[in-house]
């Protein structure tokens, strides 16, 4: 069995203090979820964790001026029971209900899910159609980075050592934003993402596409936007063509990005579906899937 | 209908309450003051001489108190029935990953596994079989023991059921199924895993408490290991966390484990294992590949079939022999042919081991051949149940094996309720006429025979005892062990319904090779028959005693003696309670306990011609399941369940339908997820984050009911469920797959990529989580 320290922080700063604390290796820990798992396997990586799970400014979903703000600490069951969340981003609920079961959804964070950055996070590919950024505060100082920039490869992120993500901030949707997440797992519950996608957009007074963002989960290595996809689509009227012809240039993104592997001839079927049924939820039917 | 006052009414599980509230204390419950932690070394190499193993550097370990090889055993621990070729721990050889080498005893589990590490053993790896169609090749690898009969050492037996020649008559039949089918390993994915805990006595014996179904093997196996006469070993089987057939052979090895080490140390000594040392130890449903060709008239009339299959029983023969059998009586289903061969090889590979699992042989042919009859039904235009209906086996049908069946067949009904319940005419044609292109529903129906208990595979008796005692507390006991099945409830409300007193009343003892008596294996569904009949038998001997007590109490003759309740009345005097009765008796001097034997009818079966009477009855069934297939993502999702299983006469209905839910659920992750994938002989996954096994929101609403088609020498009629709620589940939902897309997945599991591609993908295998694992937990 491994040994190792445990601190609890109250505040931020008390957070930042223990982990820029030196002579230590810290490592934080929010839910645990990712990181006992990896112990189990692994050896030790680190001396200390310090556990910002008890932090009440990290623990907030809040929307102030136009902002929505959720607390790097907030776990899925908070982020599935939250009125702001189920208004203003109800596609990064469906996402989030879909993480394991109630009692990982009762651990895991937004701060942990992007900091692990696993290709098929759950909730990431959401927060990066939302443009959310990350507030990361050090003994340094604050700093802002957008999610999408801050996973740079499976596993990897531009997070420093001795820094802490404190929240993550996304701009409140236009009103008539419709948004959608499609996953896909080997079953119903506690399952890993096979593939997944998330999409949000509105149409324009002629009814053409004014925005849209894309991005797959468990598709690249890293959760991104599909920009050219969006470009295409951006000033069209939609159509069952239009999100035919969208799936196929987001799968041959995919294999331009991936290359040809051992999974490719499954998630090509699958991707092209889940995009094609994601875009005419949103924009030809009610935005009843999600 | 008689009117029983228990039998098949609602009761409360026995076990209940010390489950629900967390009381229940199993084996690593148990700690005891200077007790040690043993933990075993295991090969991480699928085959390969043991060519160096020095243990002396483990007991420099601090913390190590001793280690145990196959020296430690008389004629190296060697055990295993019918075939004796596995060892407590490995000797010479290994002959697969997870293999146990050497058990170290230590004072904390850290040292133990500090233990583990520092053993110094080097394996000389040898060639790898891996694929149980090349096993008899002459140059393949020997995995199997030298043989003296001149066969291949990797052929293991053959299995055979002959009647008639279909060859000749399939040319003959209008129409021919001709297809291959496959499953893969399984998992038994019991709650809790493996573990022992021995104790040594003063008089130089051991007592073990053993999480196992037949504490009497384990005891037979460690008194010839260890060389001790059966007075100086006894095994209490505490409460099991599941088994569905997986704790036998590797658990028994545990046993011999913790009692070698106990006596070595003079200390008690438990193991438990780790979930991915359970995994990557244990034995798991074998995987079988099947040629399947059916043929038929025209009119709907099955004539032939011809059933030719290859088992894999991998590293070790363990329970193969009796499920390779079990698994030819059951290949052709539960219909007449004119003609009917069955040919089962079983054989030897590197991937795992293979033993008994929940359905034992049946659950493997079942998915092949409850497939070829849909595909039968399809090739002639019939409906699927319609065709059922006039091919299944009545009661005056003589089977492929040339057995008569005299009485309980009640399959036709099973199907009549089943095709109602489900509302099954509407939906196949509904769902004929459906136009989606992307999420299609299906429904499909599969049915079942299962031979209850052992059949021809031995003795097959068992003895029960009951006791009144000085508090008038009834208690009982039973050689068969309740891991979890609801065994004990069945005998309680038994032993209630003969006495004519509440349930409330009786305790029934756990399994304890010290108390109770040998009944045969606790295996093949047969506690309720064997077990259930023992314990009435051993209650009427009580009751006897307890009816002259009365008799001579109320100055009557035994004739004139009524029970209101649990009051005796007699002709002329005011009712008597129960416990008047017994007092009594006890003044009376009468000896207020009683055993009773029951010994199955008679059968035999003629392993060289193939045929014979193989069981004395049968359970029948017939499941149908609705699914929508998502074509487009691969995803089956089962939004419907309907079964309906003859199980003679239900004793504990709520225990009952508990084993049919649970059943299908086991069914429902084979049709649909579990592949323990063996790569290279590495199983590739090893945990349940990998292994996928039904969550509770997998699984849709079922629709349960039985067909009471009593049997004769059954306590009330009843025959069984435990195995058999599973067997039918595969086959079901891959029926109704095809009904869903019009395509056939002929290979187990029906995962994402099969339903779209019709193919499985396959990532490339590695060791490295099992060596890791190996090392670690």
């Amino acid at each position: 069995m491994s040994k190792y320290e445990y601190a609890i922080a109250q505040t931020i700063d008390d957070a930042v203090r223990l982990l820029n604390e030196p002579g230590k290796r810290n490592v934080v820990l929010a839910g645990g979820t990712d990181i006992f798992v990896a112990l189990r396997v692994n050896p030790l990586w680190f001396d200390r964790l310090v556990d910002v799970g008890r932090v009440p400014e990290m623990r907030q979903i809040r929307e102030d001026a136009g902002l929505v703000s959720i607390g790097a600490a907030v776990n899925f069951t908070q982020a599935v029971e939250s009125p702001i969340l189920q208004k203003r981003a109800p596609f990064l609920v469906e996402a989030c209900k879909t993480i394991g079961g109630p009692a990982i959804r009762n651990c895991g964070t937004f701060g942990g899910n992007v900091a692990n950055a696993a290709a098929c996070a759950d909730s990431l590919p959401a927060l990066v159609c939302l443009e959310t950024v990350a507030h990361l505060r050090s003994a340094k100082g604050e700093r802002r980075i957008r999610v999408e920039e801050l996973v740079t490869a499976p596993h990897e992120t531009q997070i420093e050592p001795g820094e802490l993500i404190t929240h993550f901030t996304f701009a409140v949707p236009p009103q008539d934003a419709r948004s959608c997440f499609i996953k896909i797992g080997r079953r119903k519950a506690q399952s890993i993402s096979r593939l997944s996608i998330a999409v949000i957009g509105n149409l324009d007074r002629n009814g053409k596409i004014e925005t849209v963002r894309i991005c797959p989960g468990a598709a690249v290595a890293t959760p991104v936007r599909f920009r050219n996809v969006e470009q295409m689509l951006t000033g069209q009227k939609p159509s069952k063509e239009l999100f035919a012809s969208a799936g196929d240039q987001l799968v041959a993104e995919m294999i331009k990005s991936t290359g040809q592997r051992w999974s490719t001839p499954y998630k090509e079927v699958a991707l092209k579906a889940i995009a094609e049924r994601a875009l005419s939820n949103i924009f030809l039917q009610d935005g009843s899937l999600c | 209908m008689t009117e029983y006052q228990y039998i098949g009414k609602p009761a409360q599980r026995v076990d209940a309450l010390e489950k629900v509230m967390g009381k229940a204390k199993y084996v690593g419950d148990m700690t005891l003051p200077g007790m040690l932690y043993g933990r075993t070394l295991r090969s991480d190499l699928p085959h390969a001489r043991i060519k160096k193993l020095d243990v002396s550097p483990a007991l420099k370990v601090p913390g190590v108190v001793a280690v145990i090889t196959s020296e430690d055993f008389t004629d190296h621990g060697v055990f295993g029935f019918p075939i004796s070729d596995l060892y407590m721990l490995a000797y010479e050889k290994v002959r697969y990953v997870g293999e146990g080498i050497a058990t170290v005893a230590a004072e904390t589990p850290e040292a133990a596994i500090e233990g583990v590490k520092a053993i110094v053993c080097e394996l000389e790896p040898l060639p790898v079989l891996l694929d149980m169609d090349h096993a008899l090749d002459p140059d393949a690898p020997q995995v199997g023991p030298t043989r003296s009969d001149g066969k291949h050492p990797n052929f293991l037996g053959h299995y055979p059921v002959y009647k008639g020649n279909p060859e000749e008559l399939l040319k003959e039949c209008d129409v021919v199924v001709d297809q291959r089918y496959e499953t893969v390993m399984q998992e038994h994915a019991y709650i809790e895993t493996e573990g022992g805990l021995a104790i040594p006595t003063a008089e130089g014996g051991v007592v073990v408490y053993l999480s196992c179904q037949s504490p009497f093997i384990p005891r037979g196996h460690i008194c010839r290991v260890l060389s001790l006469p059966e007075g100086k070993v006894r095994v209490i089987v505490p409460p099991v966390g599941g088994s569905f057939g997986g704790k036998d052979d590797l658990n028994y090895q545990t046993g011999g484990q913790v009692a070698a080490l106990a006596l070595k140390t003079g200390r008690p000594v438990r193991i438990t294992f780790s979930r991915e040392e359970s995994i990557l130890a244990s034995y798991k449903r074998g995987a079988m590949r099947m040629h399947i060709r059916l043929g038929a008239d025209k009119d709907g009339t099955l004539r032939a079939c011809q059933f030719k299959s290859t088992y894999d029983s991998g590293a070790y023969s363990s329970q193969s022999p009796f499920t390779s059998w079990r698994a030819s009586i059951h290949a052709m289903g539960a219909y007449r042919y004119d003609a009917c061969t069955v040919d089962i090889n079983t054989v030897y590979t590197n991937q795992g081991y293979a033993g008994a699992y929940r359905g034992f042989g049946n659950t493997e042919v079942c998915s092949g051949i409850e497939q070829a009859i849909d595909e039968m039904a399809e090739a002639l235009n019939m409906d699927p149940i319609d065709f059922r209906l006039k091919n299944c086996l009545r009661v005056g049908d003589v089977t492929p094996h040339g057995q008569k069946l005299t009485e309980s067949v009640g399959l036709t009904d099973c199907l009549l309720a089943v095709r109602k319940m489900s509302d099954w005419d509407r939906k196949r044609k509904e769902f004929a006429a459906q136009s989606a292109t992307d999420k299609r529903r299906g429904i499909g129906v599969a049915a079942l025979f299962h031979g209850t208990s052992l059949g021809a595979e031995g003795i097959d008796e068992a003895t029960g005892t009951i006791e009144i005692h000085d508090d008038n507390l009834v208690t009982l006991t039973s050689g068969l062990t309740d891991y979890g099945t609801g065994s004990r409830t069945v005998y309680t409300l038994i032993a209630a319904e003969v006495l004519g007193i509440d349930p409330g009343r009786i305790r029934i003892h756990r399994p304890d090779t010290n108390t109770a008596i040998d009944s045969g294996p606790t295996v093949a569904s047969r506690a309720t028959m064997l077990g259930g009949n023992a314990t009435k038998v051993a209650a009427l001997n009580l009751l006897q005693i307890l009816d002259w007590a009365a008799a001579d109490l109320l100055h009557c003759d035994l004739h004139q003696l009524h029970r209101v309740g649990e009051k005796y009345v007699g002709p002329s005097e005011e009712p008597v309670p129960w416990e008047a009765v017994v007092e009594h008796a006890r003044e009376m001097g009468l000896v207020l306990s009683a055993h009773g034997k029951w010994s199955a009818p008679k059968i035999q079966w003629d392993e060289e011609h193939g045929t014979g009477v193989p069981y004395f009855a049968y359970h029948f069934g017939a499941q149908v399941a609705e699914v929508v297939v998502d074509l487009k993502t691969g995803a089956t999702d089962v939004v419907g369940f309907w079964a309906v299983h003859d199980s003679g006469k239900v004793i504990f209905p709520q225990g009952a339908y508990g084993q049919l839910y649970g059943g299908i659920s086991h069914g429902l992750g084979y049709a649909l997820y579990e592949d323990l994938d063996f790569q290279d002989g590495y199983p590739q996954s090893i945990n349940f984050d990998q292994y996928l096994i039904p969550t509770s929101v997998d699984m849709p609403e079922i629709q349960a009911g039985f067909v009471e088609a009593l049997y004769s020498q059954g306590p009330y009629g009843a025959k069984n469920i435990a195995e058999p709620a599973m067997v039918p589940t595969a086959p079901t939902i891959l029926n109704a797959i095809a009904n869903a897309t019009g395509r056939r997945i002929r290979k187990l599991p029906a995962n994402l990529e099969r339903v779209m591609l019709g193919r499985v993908l396959n990532k490339k295998g590695s060791p490295v989580s099992c060596k890791v694992a190996l090392k670690i937990s």
